[in-house]
């Protein structure tokens, strides 16, 4: 069954629990501790090690009687796209589409290369950089000890291993909603079967839009770009660059046709002007 | 708070949170619902989700407000002239729910001739010692018959019937006085109470949540009151999707009130005997504190029980049930006053059990520099703080301080079971996950073995003062031998022992009515009786969630497992629903009792048409229709007559620290507050050039307290102490995003990071005639500048004490300050740190004057149950 | 009134899509959108090193057996290719950190993985070019003579196919990415690699058959590197020209100043101009054998800098949200 998530902006009050939820069930370190003075957003993205992200959009406009405040807030994750730009360029088959249709990274089979990392539209994966099981990135007492003999042989060497979201692969195959749906106090995530997902973000859209609410689905359907629908869609109530989002992200393999073919004639002209000068000098 | 506790009966919230889901509107002012108390908050966003509408009054735009339909900017400190305006507008369009008032309220009392209003005094009432800075409250009682009774108007023409006291009282909070005091413009205003009128009444209801913007002010008790007094208006208490949300603190504060950590309440709210008043006997503290009319007429039953459940077989009739054990206040023990003590060296030694005051604190500097002066100091916490290590703070020479400091590992939450009562009032149990780290143990395991200790070091004493340790009961041994062994005492034998028990078989008893002031019963803690009424049952530890949303099968709220208090109000005076959308419990006359989705908060089968007996004792004197059972008259208070040490009625003050001046009154702010002018707690003053800014404090979702900074997962989420700070000012006075400022008042000084933010926005207000640009500045308290991976200057550095008088709750979320680009100087020894001159410090640290006198003990008898009121702080 | 305003106001208004488009879209914080590789010097000579091999792919094919210097040639350029072909993967062992992960890379095929396409061609063109120094060994008589059977004559011309891929998809493989720079040079940056692969190479054979004394081949060599880097900065213009957006931190800036001396004037106009001078003039032996020497190593320079600019024009490229915004279609 495909599974995923619909996030909807609209319920989200911004409090960080699925960040802390994702990064406590799959042990992951923090990323340092640098003021940003973006909003709330000390964050800023995700990371090798930060696969939930809230963004917090702060808006003003001038009324009559002083400002009117919007503040946005979204919490953003790996899209585990349809075709999934980070899975096409792998070279190793690390990354694959598992039993529930998501994206999940195999870190065993992971080199490192980092192809996946630029050839991810929406930015998401990483690699994870940071590994110091002394030091204060990791809650040390939550951190088993496998876990840190994992990380070290993983990350071994400088390019360590790519990182998103698992779509907690683990916790689906036990039966467990994802860390951050079950940790989402206003069930601004949403996870479940994908199309249901759909269906009900469609009526979302509807109810918002009767109660005057100006709502658009991001990546519930195919946006053209080769990407198709997203697994992981979201409601949003701007445009999605406010969030962070391209409007029209295109799948990197669509640009392989042009280059192969670029290449190759340039490679003729090349072979052929060679075979010209070696032959008639 | 005994705002809730005068108005109403009790001082818990009158709703539990599931049932905000059914309100038609929500006001949410004087708390950050979504940041503070986010998983409650997906209640209104249900709500928001069937159509309420949410509104949010707060001095900053935050979660709550990104959350909100509407959202009003106010100026801190504010609130009574804002909820005052609504009452005004309320009563002067007649929108205020007139069955419910004049059959539910006491509207119609008729208080004495001897009263004297603000109007009349230009901002005090009637009774008032300038010198002392106390009321005599007398002059506030109502006016009796022949017989005793209060006199009543039921035709509302009576200039001194409660109702028309309102109306002239808050007749001048117009939309246009809201606007020069608070900054909110006329049409908000009219707006926000026109939403409110319309959603209340037979078929609608509208529900209030507070917190902290309502409680920490000098008048903070009377903010809470205005919401109490504006909410009986309105007829939206005791009903589905109305009341008052009262939002609590820490996990457990509610337990922690109910089962008593205020100095001056016994277990279930009984107050603790004074030496200031006629309560050296038992015999005399049942006289205070007996209510002839109303339930409190049951209390010898719970002090009796409580005495028993202390003393065991040494509590007896012939010896007061050792009453005299029991120890005596003799002043306001509460935690900040406490703080001048240890400065002075009258307080010698010091627990500090789960708290964190050397950054928590108001004039936290004090309190770490107070630290110095004792002899020993014992800290149980899980991680090191700004307390524990106030000697090796910045400017602290530890080679010259004496205190011999204790530091014992204390086991977090999920290493220990027990139950916790959250905001609701419903106390869950919660298992253990993993064992204690380490060498940590629980708290439960510290205070037995001090008792163990105790009672081994005085077996052998013949002192009778030594009497209450020897006849203390403790007998809660672990039944599982490996705990046994691990000398864990159980709790869920405490949790029985607080439900109460029959002294002759040892049988738990099934409810609190079961209780006797013969010596037969013992009870730890009336309130929650029923949590466990057998040995095998413990309620708290109920999982069901099905049936109707009330989920009864779900824990236990106190009292009797009630959901909504005062749930008969959601009834007409016949007992019919007031309509078919807000049915919750009626009178089902075919059984003859009440019935509904909850339980009722009324004697079951006291039929509505039940009449009154004027002379008659206990509940008898309250009719089938009167269903606030805790007061006197089982009505609601618009009016509160005793019980409130400064005013019947709110009344607007501005804080101690203001921009401004009062434009209501000539009094400019509370003239009852507990004030402590010494050197090292220093004012910027009424209203002061040198401190031409407002500064408020608050919390963020991603801490817990000052606590959970050592927490990595958090830390990152907000890595630095900031401020809040609008971009005029900023522009103004050379900040930049990101960059450092420091805030500054008399007190102390802090640094942060500047958050340049569109959310905070200058207001404006007029002062005396005179037209303001008032700007505030934000700061979260979540920081302290010692221990953990996210650093920051506490901003209790900065904070005056400065004190309620009914609850000494501080004043931290109004004050002055000054604001500048760059860091602070490094701290070293100043005049926070130097002895105060003995001449000018009172023996208890408290403040001069009979304030002291007068303010020990909340002094009413209302079950309150606010947090904040000082112990906890 | 401070409610909270509906969409249709001010606060979309500026940034509608029904709206009219702004010139810049209000973007988070400034903060980048994509995300850049940490690929440093490894990657650059990894990629530097695949055009050169590929390069030599061709050379070895166009070498006639027939004339004795270019039967010398074809032996040098197939055992340098080789070399290449055999220290490549060394070079990106040092960038994934330990030599199993590059193992990991042949777990599989996947056509629309560049790198693992690419990875994959490597190991053929190591193949093929193993096959062919073994047959030129077997030859030559170094090692038996019927070892030269293990590389029939078909050999020469896949190794030639399998070196312009190699040399080609080092530029697929950077245009391929959801990068705006790269992927707005999804023509230009595989010709433009195809084209300095083979520049390089023959830059580097020449040089070799300097040190050879081998000057027979020379004047070819010569000729069809200046063709390559004529076509070479033919590329790099039209594209500056067609995207001129995407290519700012390519050609603007310091980037962009590096990219003119070292890749378009001294890389590659500075060869073409000392070869042209090379045809003219007979210059005496030792002067010429210096003219190649620095003609060729300008070349491979300019070769170098070429791809450390795209990866660094790359990076910044990423961090430019305006520019990821817009991707190119
Ligand atoms: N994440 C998190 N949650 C917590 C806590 C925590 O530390 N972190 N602490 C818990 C504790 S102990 C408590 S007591 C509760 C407190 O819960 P809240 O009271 O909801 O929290 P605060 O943020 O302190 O204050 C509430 C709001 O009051 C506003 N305010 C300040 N002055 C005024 C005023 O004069 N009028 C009005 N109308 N508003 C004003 C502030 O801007 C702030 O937004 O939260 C509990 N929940
Ligand atoms: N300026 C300003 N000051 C304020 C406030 C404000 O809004 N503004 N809010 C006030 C309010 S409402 C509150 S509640 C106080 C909170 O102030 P504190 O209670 O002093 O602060 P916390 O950080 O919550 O402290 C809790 C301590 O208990 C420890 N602890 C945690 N679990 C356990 C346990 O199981 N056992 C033991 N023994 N220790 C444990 C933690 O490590 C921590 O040190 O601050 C008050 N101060
Ligand atoms: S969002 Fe990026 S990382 Fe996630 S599946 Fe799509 S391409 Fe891969
Ligand atoms: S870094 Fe790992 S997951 Fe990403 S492309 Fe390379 S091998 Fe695949
Ligand atoms: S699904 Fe799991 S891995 Fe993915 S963001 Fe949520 S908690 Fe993290
Ligand atoms: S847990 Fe839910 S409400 Fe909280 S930030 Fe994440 S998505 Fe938003
Ligand atoms: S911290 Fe605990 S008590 Fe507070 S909102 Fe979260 S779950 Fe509830
Ligand atoms: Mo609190």
């Amino acid at each position: 069954m495909a599974t995923g998530f619909f996030t909807d902006t609209t319920l989200c009050i911004g409090c960080k629990a699925c960040e802390v939820a994702c990064k406590q069930w799959n042990e992951l370190p923090s990323d340092g501790f640098a003021f940003s003075g973006n909003s709330y957003d000390n964050t800023v993205e995700l990371s090798g090690t930060t696969w939930r992200h809230v963004a917090f959009v702060e808006q003003t406009m001038p009324t009559e009687d002083g400002v009117a405040n919007r503040w946005l807030m979204s919490s953003d994750v790996c899209k585990h796209c349809t075709n999934a730009g980070c899975m096409e360029a792998c070279p190793t088959g690390a990354i694959i589409r598992n039993e529930y249709d998501s994206v999940f990274i195999q870190p065993d089979v992971c080199n490192g290369c980092g192809y996946c990392v630029v050839s991810c539209p929406f930015g998401v994966v990483d690699l994870i950089e940071r590994f110091d099981p002394e030091g204060t990135h990791y809650n040390l007492a939550s951190l088993s000890e496998e876990r840190v003999e994992e990380q070290k042989t993983a990350l071994q060497g400088h390019g360590g291993v790519a990182g998103k979201c698992t779509l907690c692969y683990d916790r689906q195959k036990l039966g467990f909603v994802p860390a951050c749906a079950k940790a989402c106090p206003t069930e601004s995530i949403q996870f479940g079967n994908i199309d249901e997902l759909r269906e009900r973000a469609r009526a979302r859209v509807e109810t918002l839009t009767k109660r005057g609410i100006h709502a658009e689905l991001y990546g519930a359907d195919d946006a053209g770009g080769g990407v198709g629908p997203l697994n992981a869609f979201f409601l949003l109530t701007d445009r999605p660059e406010a969030y962070n989002l391209p409007a029209e992200p295109v799948l990197p393999s669509t640009r392989q046709p042009a280059g192969y073919t670029a290449a190759a004639v340039t490679a003729l002209g090349l072979a052929i002007a060679g075979w010209m000068i070696f032959r008639n000098a | 708070m005994p705002s809730l506790g005068t108005s109403f009966g009790r001082g818990g919230a009158t709703v539990w949170l599931p049932d905000i889901a059914n309100a038609d509107c929500i006001l949410i002012e004087g708390s950050n619902f979504a940041e503070a108390h986010p998983v409650g908050f997906r209640f209104v966003m249900e709500a928001k989700e069937r159509g309420a509408t949410i509104i949010h009054v707060d001095p900053r735009f935050t979660r709550t407000s990104a959350m909100a339909d509407i959202y009003a900017p106010i100026r801190s400190g504010t609130d009574i002239a804002f909820l005052g305006g609504i009452i005004n507008y309320v009563l002067t369009n007649e929108r205020y729910f007139k069955e419910y008032v004049y059959a539910y309220t006491n509207a119609s009392n008729i208080v004495s001739e001897k009263f004297q209003d603000t109007e009349d005094l230009d901002g005090v009432f009637s009774g008032y010692d300038k010198e002392g800075r106390v009321y005599d409250t007398s002059t506030w009682a109502y006016e009796k018959d022949e017989r005793g009774h209060v006199k009543r108007d039921p035709s509302f023409q009576h200039p001194r019937c409660v109702l028309n006291l309102l109306r002239r009282h808050y007749s001048r909070y117009t939309a246009e006085m809201v606007e020069r005091v608070c900054g909110i413009p006329p049409a908000t205003f009219t707006k926000i109470a026109d939403l409110l009128a319309s959603n209340s009444g037979r078929e609608k209801t509208t529900a209030f949540a507070y917190a902290l913007g309502w409680t920490q002010h000098t008048d903070g008790v009377q903010m809470i009151r205005t919401a109490a007094v504006l909410q009986l208006l309105l007829g939206n208490i005791g009903r589905p999707g109305g009341g008052i949300m009262a939002l609590r603190g820490h996990a457990d504060i509610q337990g922690a009130t109910d089962i008593a950590t205020l100095y001056d309440l016994l277990p279930g709210y009984l107050p603790t005997p004074s030496a200031l008043r006629d309560e050296q006997t038992l015999a005399a503290w049942l006289k205070t504190n007996t209510k002839p009319t109303g339930w409190w007429a049951n209390t010898p039953k719970y002090m009796v029980s409580l005495l028993k459940a202390f003393y065991g077989e040494h509590a007896k009739a012939e010896n007061d049930y050792c009453f005299d054990y029991l120890p005596q206040l003799i002043g306001d023990h509460s935690m900040l006053p406490l703080v001048f003590a240890m400065k002075d060296g009258t307080v010698k030694g010091y627990f500090a059990i789960g708290q964190n005051p050397g950054a928590s604190n108001q004039n936290a500097g004090l309190t770490r520099a107070a630290m110095e002066q004792l002899e020993w100091f014992v800290n149980i916490d899980s991680y090191d703080n700004e307390t524990v290590s106030f000697w090796r703070r910045e400017g602290a020479d530890p080679s010259k301080i004496g205190t011999e400091v204790f530091f014992l590992p204390a086991a977090t939450v999920l290493e220990k079971e027990g139950t916790m009562t959250q905001t609701s009032r419903m106390l869950q149990w919660h298992d253990r996950a993993i064992k204690p780290l380490g060498d940590s143990k629980s708290d439960a395991w510290y205070f037995t073995w001090f008792a163990k200790r105790l009672k081994e070091l005085y077996a052998d004493s013949t002192d009778p003062k030594d009497r209450p340790i020897q006849h203390m009961t403790w007998d809660y041994d672990h039944d599982d031998p490996s705990e046994r062994a691990k000398g864990e005492p159980s709790v869920l034998k405490v949790l029985q022992e607080i439900n109460g028990y029959r002294v002759a078989d040892g049988e738990q008893v099934a409810s609190f009515t079961e209780l006797k002031d013969d010596g037969s019963t013992a009870c730890g803690g009336w309130i929650y009786s029923g949590v466990c009424p057998d040995k095998q049952n413990n309620r708290a530890r109920n999982r069901d969630g099905s049936g109707p949303y009330t989920a009864l099968n779900w824990g236990f709220a106190w009292p009797a497992n009630r959901r909504t208090l005062y749930n008969r109000a959601s009834a007409d005076p016949d007992g019919k629903p007031w309509s078919e959308r807000k049915k919750y419990v009626w009178w089902d006359e075919s059984q003859g009792k009440w019935t509904g989705i909850d339980v009722p908060d009324f004697i079951a089968t006291k039929a509505p048409n039940t009449p009154a007996d004027p002379d008659g004792k206990g509940m008898d004197a309250h009719s089938g229709a009167d269903p606030f059972i805790m007061m006197m008259d089982g009505r609601g208070q618009l009016f509160v007559a005793s019980g409130l040490k400064d005013g019947p009625l709110p009344a607007h003050y501005e804080p101690v620290q203001s921009v401004v001046r009062n434009e209501l009154y000539g009094q400019q702010s509370n003239p009852a507050y507990g004030e402590y002018r010494r050197d090292d707690n220093p004012y910027n003053g009424e209203v002061s050039d040198d401190y031409p800014y407002v500064l408020t404090t608050y919390r963020i979702t991603e801490y817990s307290g000052i606590m959970t900074k050592y927490v990595p997962w958090l830390a990152e989420l907000q890595p630095a102490a900031f401020a809040e700070i609008d971009p005029e000012l900023a522009v103004e006075k050379g900040i930049k995003n990101g960059g450092w400022v420091t805030i500054s008042t008399a007190t102390g000084d802090m640094e942060a990071r500047a958050l340049v933010s569109g959310r905070m926005q200058p207001l404006r207000v007029t002062s005396k005639g005179q037209r303001k640009r008032v700007h505030q500045i934000g700061v979260p308290y979540n920081f302290g500048e010692m221990t953990g991976l996210a650093r920051g200057d506490s901003v209790g550095n900065l904070i005056p004490i400065a004190l309620d008088p009914n609850v000494s709750i501080h004043e931290s979320k109004t004050l002055t300050c000054n604001i500048r680009a760059g860091r602070r100087p490094p701290r070293h020894r100043d005049r926070i740190d130097a002895p105060v001159p003995a001449q000018e410090r009172d023996p208890l640290g408290q403040p001069i004057g009979d304030w002291a006198k007068a303010h020990h003990g909340h002094g009413y008898q209302h079950m309150q149950g606010d947090e904040h009121g000082g112990s906890e702080v | 009134m401070r409610s909270i305003p509906s969409p249709d106001d001010a606060f979309i208004g500026a940034a509608s899509r029904n709206g009219e488009q702004r010139a810049t879209i209000p973007t988070y914080y400034d903060h980048p959108m994509l995300k850049w590789p940490d690929w440093d010097w490894n990657v650059v000579t990894y990629l530097f090193l695949g055009g050169i091999m590929g390069g030599l792919g061709l050379i070895q094919m166009l070498a006639r057996p027939e004339l004795e210097s270019e039967r010398k040639l074809k032996r040098t350029v197939r055992v340098t290719s080789f070399v290449l072909a055999a220290a490549n993967p060394a070079v990106l062992v040092t960038h994934l950190g330990r030599p199993e992960r590059f193992l990991n890379m042949l777990r599989i095929m996947k056509f629309k993985s560049p790198m693992s396409l690419g990875t994959w061609g490597l190991v053929f063109y190591s193949g093929a070019a193993g096959a062919n120094v073994i047959r030129e060994l077997a030859v030559g008589g170094t090692l038996p003579r019927w070892m030269r059977f293990f590389a029939p004559g078909l050999m020469t011309p896949v190794q030639a196919l399998l070196g312009a891929f190699t040399a080609g998809y080092t530029g697929v493989l950077l245009s391929s990415t959801a990068n705006p720079f790269w992927g707005s040079g999804k023509r230009h940056i595989p010709a433009m690699s195809v084209c300095s692969g083979l520049a390089s190479a023959c830059a580097l054979s020449s040089l070799l058959c300097t040190l050879e004394g081998n000057t027979e081949p020379l004047q070819r060599l010569e000729r069809l590197e200046m063709v390559a880097g004529a076509a070479e900065l033919f590329i790099l213009t039209d594209f500056e020209r067609r995207h001129p957006d995407y290519t700012k931190p390519f050609f603007k800036g310091k980037r962009g100043e590096k990219l003119r001396t070292y890749t378009m004037a001294a890389g590659t106009l500075g060869p073409i101009a000392l070869n042209v001078l090379g045809s003219m003039f007979n210059l005496p032996k030792p002067v010429d054998a210096l003219r190649v020497t620095a003609a060729s190593i300008l070349t491979l320079a300019g070769g170098y800098v070429l791809r450390e600019s795209l990866i660094a024009a790359g990076k910044a490229s990423a961090r430019d949200p305006q520019a990821a915004f817009r991707q190119p279609k």
